[in-house]
C-alpha cells in the first residue's frame, strides 16, 4: 500500500508542479477569486431557497425524502459525467504512464495513482454541489447528529460508485479499441465514442419518460410515504440507500441503509481494482506508438509543395491539434459537444423548432443567437492554448526566421478556423431547424465571424501573459489553469452587458440598428485587442517566456 | 563570422550565467565550444540564436545583430538544438516542408535536397512517418536535414553528434569540414573531447559563465607548455581549485 501512496503522491506532484510558474501568476487566481466570491454567495442563497421551498411543499405530503433523492441522483449523474472525461484523460490520454510502466508496480497501483487526480476533481465537485444542499436540508428538517455523521461518511464514499462505473466502461472500451494499429486515432475514436455514449444515455432516458405514464405513476407514488423517492431511484439503488440512510438516520434502519451504501461502495472499489488489474495495462500499452511503413518515393514527392509561410504555419498548428488526442478532444470535440448535446435535447423535447424564435422580436432573436454563439466560440480551448501547446517546440519559433507577428497571426487564424466548425453547426441549426430569415442569418454570420476572431486574439493574448510550456503531458496545458474561464468571463461579461443594454433600450429598435451597434462594438473591441497583442509582441514578451 | 561582445546574462535568483563574454568565431573555421555541465554553453548558444534575450552586450552574425536585425540574422544561420524533440506530431516530410516554406526554398531545389540528404542519412524511407515514432538519432538527423536544406552560411550546432550512428556522425563531420572549407562558419558545442580534437580548428572553453580559453590546439599547448591530451588540459582548466 505504501508504494501505491508513493505513486499517488508523485502523480499529483507532477500534475500540480509549480515548475515554470511565476509569482505573477497569482494575480490570475486573484481575479478568478474576485469573480468567484459574489457568485458563491449567490449560489449558496439559491440552493438554500430551493431546498426550503421544496421542503415546504413536500414535507406535508410525506415526500420530503425526494429532495435528498434528487440530490443523490443528480450528484451521482454529475460525478459520472466528470469521471468519464477525467478518467479518459488521466488513464488513457496522459502519456506520463510510460514513465511508470517500467517500474515493478502492479497495474492496480498505477491505476490508483492515476485515479488520484480525477478523485480530487470529484471531491471538489461533490463539495460544491452536495454539501450546501445537504447542510440546508439538515438544518430545515431539524436533523440530529447522526444525520450529519452519516452524511459525512456518505460524502467520502460519494465519488466511488460513479467513478467505478465510468472507469469500468472506459477500460472495456479501451481494451477493445486499443488493439487498432494507430494508437492516436484509436484514442480519439474512443473519446468521441464515449461522449456519444453520454448523449445516447440521455436520449434513451428522455425517450423512456413518457409524460402520460409519468402523471399516472405520480398519482400512485404520492399516496405512500417516500413514494416519489422510490419512483425516481427505482433504477439506481445507491441513490435510494443513501437517501434512506440519511432520512432514517435516527433509527436503526438508517444505520442498515448506511451499511448498504458502505458495502456497495467497497464492492465497487474492489471491482474497479480487480478489473483494472485485468484490463488496464493491456489497454494502455503501446499508447504513443505509431505505425511504421515504408514511404514511397512518389508519395513523398507529392507532399513536397511550397506554400506561403502563414499558411504553412497555420497548417502545422491544425495538424498538431488534430493529431494530438488531448488537443483534439479539448479544442475540437469538446467545443462541439455543447451544441450537439443542446441540439439533441431541443429536438427531443420540442420536436419541431420552426417558429421557436417567433416568440421573440427580430432584434431579440438576434441578441439571443449572438450571445449564445459567442459563449460557444469563446469557450473554445484552441486560442487559450495557442502558445502553451508548443511545449518544448516553442524555442523553434524564436530561432527560425519568423516574424513574431506572423506567428501570432497564424495561431489566431488556426483557432478561428476551428471555430468555423461550431459556427457551421449553428448555421445549420438556424437554417434548417429554426428556419430563420436570410437577412438575420447573414448579419449573425458576419457578427459571429468577427467575434470569433476577437475571442481568438483574446485567448492567445491571455495565453501569452502566462503560458505553460514546461509540461510533460499535454493535459497540463488545460488542467489547473483558469485561463479558459477568465477568457470566457471577459468576453461573455462584456457582450452580456452589451446585449442586456441593447435588449432593454427602447431607443434602439429593429434588427438592423441593434446589429449595427453590436458590429461597431465588436470591431472596436477587436481593434483594441489587436493593439494590446501587438504591444506585447513589440516588447519581445514572447522571448521572455 | 560570429561576434560576441561583452555579453552578460542573469537568471533571477542565480549567479551570473554569463559574465562579460567576448568571443569571435571567424569564417572558414570549425570552432568547438567546450565546458562542464552548467558552464553556460547552452545559454550562450541560446542568446546567439535569439531564443534568450541578451541582458548586456551584443551578438552579431555576419554583421547582423541578433536582437536588432533578428529576421535577417536568423535567415543566415542554421541551428541544431541539443534536444531534437520538436514537432513530434508532424511527419518527417511535413517538418522539412515547413522549414522549406519558412526559408522560402523553391520546390525543385527543396525536392532535390530533401532526397539527397535524407538518403545520405538513411531516413528517406521514414519520411512519411510521424517524428514521434523516430529514435533519438533519427530525430537528430531530421533536424540536421532541416538545417542543411536551406544551406545557411553559419552553422550553430548544440551537441550535434549525440545519438548519431557512426556512419551518420562521420558524414556530418565531413559536411562540417566541407562547409568550413568553403569559407563558412561552423560553431558547435560538444562533450566529446576527441571529436573536438580531431575536427576543430579552434577551441573555446567556458567555465562558470566566463571564457577561460580561446585559441587553436597549438596555442593551447603553448600556453600551458605541455603535451597533455585535450582531455587532461580541459580537466585542468575547468577544475575548481
Amino acid at each position: 500500500m505504501s508504494k501505491t501512496w508513493v505513486v499517488m503522491k508523485t502523480m499529483l506532484k507532477m500534475q500540480y508542479s509549480k515548475a515554470g510558474k511565476s509569482n505573477s501568476q497569482i494575480w490570475l487566481y486573484v481575479i478568478a477569486g474576485l469573480f468567484f466570491v459574489p457568485l458563491l454567495f449567490f449560489y449558496i442563497g439559491i440552493i438554500n431557497n430551493l431546498v426550503e421551498a421544496l421542503y415546504n411543499v413536500l414535507q406535508p405530503l410525506g415526500q420530503d425524502s425526494l429532495i435528498l433523492g434528487l440530490l443523490f441522483l443528480g450528484i451521482h449523474m454529475l460525478l459520472f459525467l466528470i469521471s468519464f472525461i477525467t478518467v479518459l484523460s488521466a488513464f488513457y490520454f496522459a502519456e506520463d504512464i510510460e514513465s511508470f510502466i517500467p517500474f515493478p508496480l502492479h497495474s492496480y497501483q498505477v491505476l490508483l495513482g492515476k485515479a488520484a487526480n480525477p478523485f480530487l476533481y470529484l471531491y471538489l465537485t461533490a463539495s460544491a454541489v452536495f454539501l450546501p444542499a445537504f447542510f440546508f436540508y439538515g438544518a430545515i428538517s431539524g436533523a440530529n447528529i447522526l444525520y450529519y455523521l452519516y452524511g459525512i461518511i456518505m460524502f467520502v464514499l460519494l465519488p466511488i460508485i460513479p467513478f467505478t462505473i465510468a472507469a469500468i466502461l472506459l477500460m472495456l472500451v479501451m481494451r477493445f479499441v486499443n488493439i487498432a494499429k494507430n494508437k492516436d486515432r484509436s484514442k480519439v475514436i474512443a473519446g468521441i465514442f464515449s461522449l456519444a455514449f453520454i448523449i445516447l444515455i440521455n436520449v434513451l432516458v428522455r425517450l423512456n419518460t413518457n409524460s402520460g405514464d409519468l402523471i399516472n405513476n405520480l398519482a400512485v407514488f404520492v399516496q405512500e410515504k417516500d413514494g416519489l423517492l422510490r419512483m425516481i431511484t427505482s433504477y439506481y439503488p445507491p441513490a435510494f440507500f443513501s437517501t434512506m440512510g440519511l432520512t432514517e438516520a435516527s433509527s436503526f434502519s438508517g444505520f442498515l441503509f448506511l451499511l448498504a451504501v458502505i458495502v456497495i461502495s467497497a464492492a465497487a472499489f474492489f471491482l474497479f481494482i480487480w478489473l483494472g488489474q485485468l484490463l488496464y495495462l493491456k489497454g494502455v500499452l503501446g499508447i504513443g506508438a505509431g505505425n511504421k511503413r515504408k514511404s514511397s518515393q512518389k508519395k513523398i514527392k507529392k507532399q513536397i509543395a511550397a506554400r506561403p509561410v502563414w499558411l504553412s504555419y497555420m497548417l502545422k498548428e491544425l495538424r498538431i491539434i488534430f493529431r494530438t488526442p488531448t488537443f483534439f478532444m479539448q479544442c475540437v470535440v469538446q467545443s462541439l459537444f455543447g451544441p450537439v448535446f443542446l441540439l439533441i435535447i431541443l429536438m427531443l423535447d420540442s420536436g419541431d423548432l420552426t417558429g421557436f424564435m417567433n416568440m421573440f422580436s427580430k432584434k431579440e432573436s438576434m441578441l439571443i443567437l449572438f450571445i449564445a454563439t459567442s459563449v460557444l466560440v469563446g469557450s473554445n480551448a484552441a486560442s487559450i492554448s495557442s502558445i502553451s501547446r508548443e511545449g518544448k517546440s516553442w524555442p523553434a519559433n524564436l530561432f527560425l526566421p519568423l516574424d513574431p507577428k506572423q506567428i501570432f497571426f497564424s495561431k489566431i487564424a488556426a483557432a478561428w478556423s476551428l471555430n468555423l466548425i461550431v459556427i457551421a453547426l449553428v448555421l445549420a441549426i438556424c437554417v434548417f431547424l429554426f428556419q430563420l430569415p436570410m437577412d438575420m442569418i447573414l448579419i449573425w454570420l458576419i457578427l459571429i465571424l468577427i467575434t470569433s476572431w476577437l475571442s481568438s486574439i483574446l485567448g492567445t493574448y491571455l495565453d501569452l501573459l502566462q503560458p505553460k510550456l514546461n509540461w510533460t503531458d499535454e493535459q497540463e496545458v488545460f488542467k489547473t489553469r483558469f485561463i479558459g474561464l477568465i477568457a470566457l468571463i471577459i468576453q461573455v461579461g462584456i457582450f452580456g452587458v452589451l446585449v442586456l443594454i441593447l435588449w432593454n433600450i427602447d431607443a434602439i429598435q429593429g434588427l438592423y440598428t441593434s446589429s449595427f451597434v453590436l458590429f461597431i462594438v465588436i470591431v472596436i473591441a477587436t481593434f483594441v485587442m489587436s493593439k494590446l497583442l501587438s504591444k506585447k509582441i513589440k516588447q519581445n514578451e514572447h522571448q521572455h517566456i | 563570422m560570429i561576434e560576441i561582445k561583452n555579453v552578460s546574462k542573469n537568471f533571477p535568483g542565480k549567479n551570473k550565467a554569463i559574465n562579460e563574454l567576448n568571443l569571435t568565431i571567424p569564417d572558414g573555421k570549425i570552432v568547438g565550444f567546450l565546458g562542464p555541465n552548467g558552464a553556460g554553453k547552452s545559454t550562450t548558444i541560446k542568446m546567439m540564436t535569439g531564443i534568450l534575450p541578451i541582458d548586456k552586450g551584443s551578438i552579431t552574425l555576419n554583421g547582423y545583430n541578433i536582437e536588432k536585425n533578428a529576421l535577417e540574422a536568423k535567415k543566415i544561420f542554421g541551428y541544431v538544438p541539443d534536444q531534437p524533440d520538436m514537432f513530434l506530431r508532424l511527419k518527417g516530410i511535413e517538418y522539412l516542408n515547413f522549414i522549406g516554406d519558412i526559408f522560402e526554398i523553391p520546390k525543385e531545389i527543396r525536392q532535390e535536397r530533401i532526397e539527397t540528404l535524407t538518403k545520405q542519412f538513411n531516413i528517406y524511407n521514414a519520411l512519411d512517418d510521424y517524428i514521434q515514432t523516430y529514435s533519438h538519432g533519427m530525430r537528430q538527423k531530421i533536424i540536421v536535414t532541416g538545417v542543411l536544406i536551406h544551406d545557411p552560411d553559419i552553422w550553430i550546432l548544440d551537441e550535434p553528434l549525440t545519438g548519431l550512428d557512426p556512419k551518420s556522425a562521420y558524414m556530418l563531420k565531413e559536411m562540417m569540414r566541407e562547409h568550413a572549407d568553403k569559407g563558412n562558419t561552423v560553431f558547435f558545442s560538444s562533450h566529446g573531447l576527441e571529436v573536438v580534437e580531431q575536427l576543430c580548428d579552434e577551441v573555446a572553453i567556458i567555465n562558470k559563465g566566463e571564457l577561460i580559453f580561446h585559441g587553436n590546439k597549438q596555442e593551447i599547448r603553448e600556453q600551458f607548455q605541455s603535451d597533455q591530451s585535450l582531455e587532461e588540459l580541459f580537466l585542468e582548466l575547468t577544475s575548481d581549485e
